[in-house]
């Protein structure tokens, strides 16, 4: 559901976010910004998941944008966000989310939670 | 030690496949892939390989090239050969060619896994040692005049090494690239080492001529003399014997290396965190993803990246031509070390 990432994608400069499962299979998405392509279009996500190899957090600092990965209990979240984006506030909204999601992995199921926003 | 095997094969999602049901043997092996026999080729000289499974029919270079490759270069690298193409010939041919092992597709992957595990317990079947010093060790075979393979990891830096040994004498190294006296220079400067013994010695060529106690005191000097914060010096101790890296080459990495770490002296100070500083292409197939990943978003060049793995440290990466990797502890001032470094990439370009 996206009230659970509100808190980050109401910070600035945040241009979405993307939940994989460990699998590499597109969980949840939310954009603030349409992208010029959807992410499902590509077939090669899990290969990037293979490749974070179980890392807890993997910050990617590029030319004109941010990707904060972090290690859930369900799967990976991916941040896309601007040069001038908070991270250290996305860093503990981040570790309050995944705190939250430990918790719904125990009590309900995957799919009643998340549908694909398309 | 964690090995590495290498799987190369051109079907991508044979790769991931096997990769994902290798993922259980994490603990005693980890997977490197490779899309064809150029690629493996490559990321056996950036990587410590301990055995390679390939396929055999391939673009740019086919299974049976790469095997010969191996079998000149890293003759001690075990090859296991998987093929949908199965015929006799084709399994005669790769085990003349030096294959250890000849699997038709489909397969079970418990079964490659079961073989490749046999073969990988081969490497220490004469033993393993932990938090030693080479030197002392390394001299103890040559006392007792063994033939042998062994294989080291640093226990600094996790640079990985293999040394060859026949009767006692030091024939050759393999190590971060380098071979011959050079990567005997580079294996004899770390202080710490987990090693492994295997009963045999399939390198049959001597390309080292100097002998091991001389190599060994002259790298503890050059030790020495180093301070060997950055990581082993180049090997400049006579300009005669066959050393492969560059002058050129070796005085950018050491200006790289160096500029880095006087800028972080500069703008953070003491409480900077760091813990080394030096160059690692093992991490060029992450970079690769992230690569992707982000002109998929249309985010412009990978700057750096910084990995938190839950260990002891935490890296940052800087992609270049040779991949820089900056070793940190986890309660650095990580965002002002990023800052200091991204604005240095800018700077530098």
């Amino acid at each position: 559901m996206r009230e659970l990432f509100n808190d980050i994608l109401s910070l600035d400069d945040v241009d979405g976010i993307m939940l994989f499962s460990f699998e590499g299979e597109l969980i949840f998405k939310e954009f603030l910004t349409p992208l010029p392509e959807e992410p499902e279009s590509r077939d090669w996500w899990r290969v990037f998941i293979y490749s974070l190899n179980g890392a807890r957090e993997v910050d990617l600092i590029f030319e004109k944008s941010r990707l904060y990965v972090r290690k859930t209990d369900l799967g990976y979240l991916m941040i896309l966000m601007g040069v001038f984006a908070p991270i250290a506030m996305m860093r503990l909204n981040c570790d309050l989310l995944v705190a939250s999601l430990k918790q719904i992995k125990t009590t309900k199921g995957l799919k009643r939670l998340f549908r694909m926003k398309t | 030690m964690i090995r590495k095997v290498m799987i190369v094969d051109d079907d991508q999602e044979m790769l991931v496949s096997l990769k994902e049901g290798l993922e259980r043997y994490s603990e005693i092996f980890r997977v490197v892939m490779a899309e064809d026999g150029l690629i493996a080729v490559d990321k056996l000289k950036k990587n410590a390989i301990s055995l390679v499974v390939s396929d055999l029919k391939m673009p740019r270079m086919d299974g049976f090239t790469l095997l010969a490759h191996i079998m000149e270069h890293y003759p001690d690298i075990p090859v296991i050969i998987i093929t949908g193409y199965s015929t006799p010939e084709m399994e005669r041919l790769a085990r003349e060619g030096g294959a250890i092992g000849y699997i038709g597709k489909p397969f079970m992957i418990q079964d490659l896994a079961r073989k490749i595990m046999t073969t990988l317990r081969k490497e220490s079947e004469g033993g393993t040692l932990h938090g030693v010093s080479s030197a002392m060790f390394l001299q103890l075979i040559e006392m007792e005049q063994k033939t042998c393979t062994i294989r080291l990891v640093d226990k600094l830096s996790g640079k990985q090494g293999v040394l060859f040994f026949s009767e006692g004498e030091l024939l050759d190294a393999r190590a971060s690239g380098l071979q011959g006296e050079a990567g005997a220079y580079e294996i004899f400067s770390w202080d710490e080492v987990s090693l492994s013994i295997q009963n045999a010695c399939p390198q049959k060529e001597k390309k080292i001529q100097a002998e091991l106690q001389a190599i060994l005191l002259d790298a503890a000097r050059l030790k020495d003399e180093a301070g060997c914060e950055e990581g082993p010096e180049p090997v400049t101790k006579n300009s005669e014997k066959t050393v492969k890296v560059s002058e050129a080459e070796e005085s950018q990495k050491s200006n790289v290396i160096a500029n880095i770490r006087a800028r972080l002296e500069k703008e953070i100070g003491e409480r900077r965190g760091l813990e080394a500083i030096y160059h690692d292409n093992s991490w060029d197939g992450f970079i690769a993803q992230a690569t992707r990943v982000g002109t998929f978003f249309n985010a412009g060049k990978l700057k750096l990246g910084y990995i938190d793995r839950g260990e002891s440290n935490d890296f940052i990466l800087v992609p270049a031509k040779q991949t820089t990797v900056i070793s940190v502890n986890p309660k650095c001032p990580r965002d002002r070390i990023i800052k200091v470094i991204s604005g240095h990439m800018g700077s530098s370009q």
